[in-house]
């Protein structure tokens, strides 16, 4: 076995060193007869006849060479070279066969590799941590009554519980991390120019515990915690983008929040942290500062912060489970540790309540409990999973049809010769080659595929197909090619050597076997296309009723961004500085209106309250504690800003003042629902000990809040200048014209307020609506898309088939001709066909299109699954393709001219 | 040609060069002629040409490797010597050889029955 390995390779190294070893053996052979006449020579011959002698004691020089020749390196390699190039010129003989092939596999597997690309990144890449098997996201099932949070109820924890979970869990790491704020985003500046940097505040085991290297400097320490000092570890990407990759960047100061901090480190390439789809730019210690408050928010009048007030949930968590121990053992250990520490700072345990249940999930690149995305991108698996099932069956039949025309050539290289094996190697050798092109095209088009699901679906970390992904194509590819090359193998062997003689009009009678197999194929192609078609109806139903929702307010016009005051030091300083601002913004040129406000429209937070009485009673007759509403804080001039209609009352005015008396707006909804009358101005709304009255001076229209897809809330707003702290607030500015247009001027004024404040997050305020429903457009746009493509491929399809069908029936059609049959005769014998086909393939698809679309049900919104329409579009979709594809070569049969058809027989 | 010569044994060619190129070290193409019309005392018949076919099946087997080099009369030469795996597969087949040449020889010596 060894031995044939060597001699394998020997002959393969020869392969490509043919030319050098002719030479060099050439030379050999010429110096050997020179010495062996030499030695005749010195014996007394002739210097002639010692050269004849040489020649033939030395025995024939040219079968020797010939022999060298097929000894030296196997045929296997000359044969493939050979069936290569004969394979090129193939496909450069039919180049329209060869275009579409290509282009359908490229879009075929083009699409499969995109969207398989970010299924893997979101549902199955884990964390370029340390050994991923031990690592853990960890959840809760909520936190106590009497406890608030900020971001997400399922992950976040107090900083109390993870100190207590650190040190008596059991687990050998834990690990917490904070966002900056509630975008993730926060204020920095490495140069002149302030921006804004994504970075989280995490515990001084965050590098070590998750075991994540620092290409440069050094990640951070226990110390570091527990000192809050001012040091940073920047990401691989922003290193790249600020510092050049330049390694005297450890050591340089970085300004975040206007703070000094010293970077130490450069974090392993290809870690961006652990949030998700937001990748970050850096990572400093846990802070004291009052700046550094977690998620941003301000600290309490007392200094309360994260690291004091114990039922503050707002950290996140990550754990390391120890070597040996099961997950479960580890998290059974670890609850009992969680269950007493989330008490902390909890004067009384509720009685019957749900105490908070501690679980785990793997670390992989997205911690994701969101099951909608999830599925929508199983969904769109399944669907380009369809297309590309679709596109082989196009492939495979247009070989087939292109190979039968070739019955011929087989049968004649099977007549002189030709092994079965010769045959089956350049049909193989021709779909590998095929496959390839129609690969290296699909790769381009997958990256970027990928880059645009990306951006689609607001997913900024990385998500350029890996390793994993080339293999999942790879495969794909290679079981694509053995069906090509094998697929007309038994059409172009069955031909047998006699076909080489007879004549064509023999072979016209096309087998009913064979067609039989094709139209199995175009029939299931037909239902796969009215699934996708149903499946894509739907969608784009949903994405025409989300678009076609009313958001109760004007967005067109309005600009928005956040801005933070960096050099504010009191509630004071701060109310001054935004009154300041929202007078000076009003006065620029271009500018209608400007108002401020909490929480931005359509970004989806929220603040949701609840309890209250009305002017002293139960409000409408519902209990106290159980009337909860949403609630924004802005400020004066906002609904006027927002073009909601104002039905009673006023909008917030200047007027509207710390110290004059507290005032709120409601909507209709909570007016009707805890009022009772849409009358509801001038009465008064307290908390549900009878304190803090709130005068209700305004009833505005019910309109959309945190998102598009949202139900109708009530809803209640406060003035900001009489609630606590604010410390961000967004700006709304009503203009003329575009609002981008307006973005420059805007950014030159706020560099004269204040040079370290950089604009948060601007955007229009359409815009900001229309991301709260990106991943529904997106889906349903990409459905669309797979809808079409599944379209064109069938039209392409059934065209190449019918056409080749009738090419090769030409001969009978003419026969049928002469014998007086009509021109609409024959174009009807060829539609009534593919008609047949037609009604069969919808009727198999009606029932794969319902399962299809109670699988979708979760996804769609105002429309039914068993939406008529939808159905009703797909089905005569499918069928005016069908028709327009079979109606071409239908045409073309009945004008063929039966004198010519029957002649060229 | 003599009738009384005799071809080469397919096979012990290459076995011949092997041992050549073991006894005497590396060697090119024409001296391994030279020596085997030499020890062969005229009894076989070569055409020379022959021992490069058989040079190339033992190189491709890493038996044997080549080098090019200068020769005794000033000329380039492919000078061939034999490998470890080569050696190894020389011990092999003279013990083969020499079990069937005794075979054979046991069969030709045997007298006719009376």
């Amino acid at each position: 076995m060894m031995e044939r390995l060597l001699v394998f390779a020997a002959k393969f190294r020869t392969f490509f060193r043919r030319s050098t070893d002719d030479a060099e053996f050439s030379d050999e052979i010429e110096g050997h007869v020179a010495m062996l006449a030499e030695r005749y020579e010195s014996q007394g011959m002739s210097a002639e006849d010692a050269t004849r002698a040489a020649r033939r004691q030395f025995g024939n020089v040219t079968l020797l060479t010939q022999k060298r020749k097929e000894a030296r390196t196997t045929m296997f390699f000359s044969n493939v070279a050979r069936d290569l190039r004969y394979g090129v010129r193939q496909l450069l003989k039919t180049p329209v066969f060869t275009l579409v092939c290509v282009l359908t596999l490229a879009l075929g597997v083009g699409a499969n590799t995109a969207v398989f690309s970010v299924m893997y990144a979101v549902l199955a890449k884990m964390l370029p941590v340390n050994d991923a098997s031990r690592v853990v996201y960890v959840h809760t099932s909520g936190f106590p009554v009497g406890a608030y949070n900020t971001g997400n109820y399922d992950t976040s924890f107090s900083y109390a519980g993870y100190r207590e979970l650190r040190e008596h869990s059991g687990l050998e790491e834990v690990i917490g991390f904070i966002p900056m704020s509630a975008s993730g985003k926060s204020p920095v500046r490495s140069g002149a120019v302030p921006e804004e940097a994504t970075g989280d505040m995490v515990t001084g085991n965050y590098f070590s515990g998750l075991g994540i290297g620092t290409q440069l400097g050094r990640g951070f320490v226990q110390k570091d915690e527990s000192d809050h000092a001012a040091v940073t570890v920047i990401s691989d990407s922003f290193w790249q983008s600020h510092y050049a990759r330049s390694a005297d960047v450890i050591g340089k100061t970085l300004f975040i929040k206007t703070h000094p901090f010293t970077i130490v480190g450069v974090a392993a390439k290809g870690f961006e942290g652990t949030e998700g789809r937001l990748p970050l730019d850096f990572w400093i210690p846990l802070q004291n500062h009052p700046d550094f408050n977690a998620w941003g928010n301000p600290v309490e009048d007392d200094g309360g912060s994260y690291l004091t007030i114990e039922r503050f949930w707002c950290m996140k968590l990550m754990a390391r489970i120890p070597a040996g121990v099961s997950n479960q053992q580890a998290l059974a250990k670890a609850q009992g540790t969680f269950q007493q520490a989330a008490y902390l700072g909890i004067a009384q345990k509720r009685a019957g309540e749900k105490i908070p249940q501690l679980s785990f999930f793997p670390a992989k690149q997205f911690d994701m409990q969101d099951d909608s995305s999830a599925r929508s991108l199983k969904t769109l698996m399944a669907m380009v999973g369809l297309v590309l099932v679709i596109a082989m069956c196009n492939v495979v039949m247009l070989l087939m049809a292109r190979n039968a025309n070739r019955q011929r050539e087989f049968s004649i290289r099977l007549a002189i010769g030709a092994g079965r094996r010769e045959i089956a190697r350049q049909l193989l050798t021709e779909s590998f080659l095929l496959v390839t092109l129609g690969g290296a095209v699909a790769w381009v088009f997958a990256t970027v595929a990928t880059r645009a699901l990306g951006a689609w679906s607001r997913i900024d970390s990385n998500l350029q197909p890996d390793a994993t992904v080339m293999w999942f194509t790879l495969s794909i590819l290679v079981v694509l090619a053995l069906v090509f090359g094998l697929a007309p193998l038994r059409a172009a062997m069955s031909s047998g050597t006699e076909l080489a003689l007879r004549s064509s009009a023999t072979v016209s009678q096309a087998s009913v076997k064979k067609s039989r197999a094709g139209n199995a194929v175009i029939v299931a192609q037909i239902a796969m296309c009215v699934a996708l078609l149903v499946g894509a109806g739907l969608l784009l139903g949903t994405l025409r009723n989300l678009l076609k929702i009313d958001l109760g307010q004007k967005t067109n016009g309005l600009l928005v961004f956040g801005v933070r005051p960096q050099h504010t030091k009191s509630k004071d300083e701060s109310l001054a500085f935004f009154a300041a601002l929202q007078q000076r913004l009003r006065a620029m040129p271009g500018v209608e209106s400007v108002s401020l406000v909490d929480n931005r429209p359509g970004s989806g937070w929220s603040s949701n309250n609840g309890g209250m009485l009305i002017d002293g009673h139960k409000p409408n007759g519902i209990e106290p504690t159980e009337a909860e509403f949403r609630q924004n804080t802005v400020g004066s001039d906002f609904f006027h800003t927002m073009g909601v209609p104002i039905l009673q009352g006023r909008d917030f005015s200047d007027a509207d003042t710390a110290t004059s008396q507290q005032v709120i707006i409601v909507n209709e909804t909570f007016a009707k629902k805890y009022v009772g009358t849409t009358n509801a101005v001038g009465h008064t709304m307290t908390n549900t000990k009878g304190k803090n009255p709130k005068l209700i001076v305004g009833v505005v229209k019910d309109h959309k809040y945190t998102s598009i897809t949202e139900p109708t809330m009530p809803m209640r707003w406060n003035a900001y200048t009489q609630v606590g702290l604010v410390n961000v607030l967004d700006v709304e500015m009503r203009v003329k014209g575009d609002p981008m247009a307006m973005l420059p001027t805007v950014r030159k004024f706020m560099r004269e307020i204040d040079p370290d404040a950089p604009l948060l997050q601007p955007m229009t305020q359409t815009e900001v609506f229309q991301q709260s429903i990106s991943q529904q457009v997106t889906f349903a746009r990409l459905a669309g898309c797979f809808g079409v493509l599944a379209v064109v491929l069938i039209a392409t399809g059934l065209y190449g088939t019918l056409s080749y069908r009738v090419s090769r029936r030409s001969a009978e059609i003419g026969v049928r001709m002469a014998l007086g049959a009509q021109r609409w005769q024959i174009v009807w014998m060829v539609l009534r066909g593919s008609l047949l086909l037609t009604g069969i393939g919808v009727v198999m698809g009606v029932p794969l299109a319902l399962a299809a679309s109670r699988g979708l049900a979760s996804s769609l919104y105002g429309v039914k699954p068993l939406d008529v329409a939808s159905y009703a579009l797909a089905i005569v979709g499918v069928t005016l393709v069908a028709l327009a594809a079979s109606g071409l070569p239908a045409g073309r049969a009945g004008s063929v001219d039966p004198s010519t058809a029957l002649r060229a027989e | 040609m003599g009738a009384e010569k005799s071809e080469v044994l397919q096979g012990t060619l290459d076995l011949m060069i092997l041992k050549t190129l073991h006894a005497l070290g590396a060697m090119h193409g024409f001296g391994i002629a030279r020596r085997i019309e030499q020890v062969s005392e005229d009894v076989l018949t070569l055409n020379e040409g022959t021992v490069y076919t058989s040079l190339l099946r033992l190189q491709q087997k890493s038996w044997i490797v080549s080098e090019w080099g200068i020769s005794d009369n000033n000329r380039r030469a492919r000078f061939y010597s034999i490998t470890k795996r080569g050696l190894k597969q020389l011990a092999v087949e003279t013990e083969n050889w020499e079990r069937i040449s005794g075979v054979i020889s046991r069969v030709l010596a045997m007298e006719v029955e009376p």
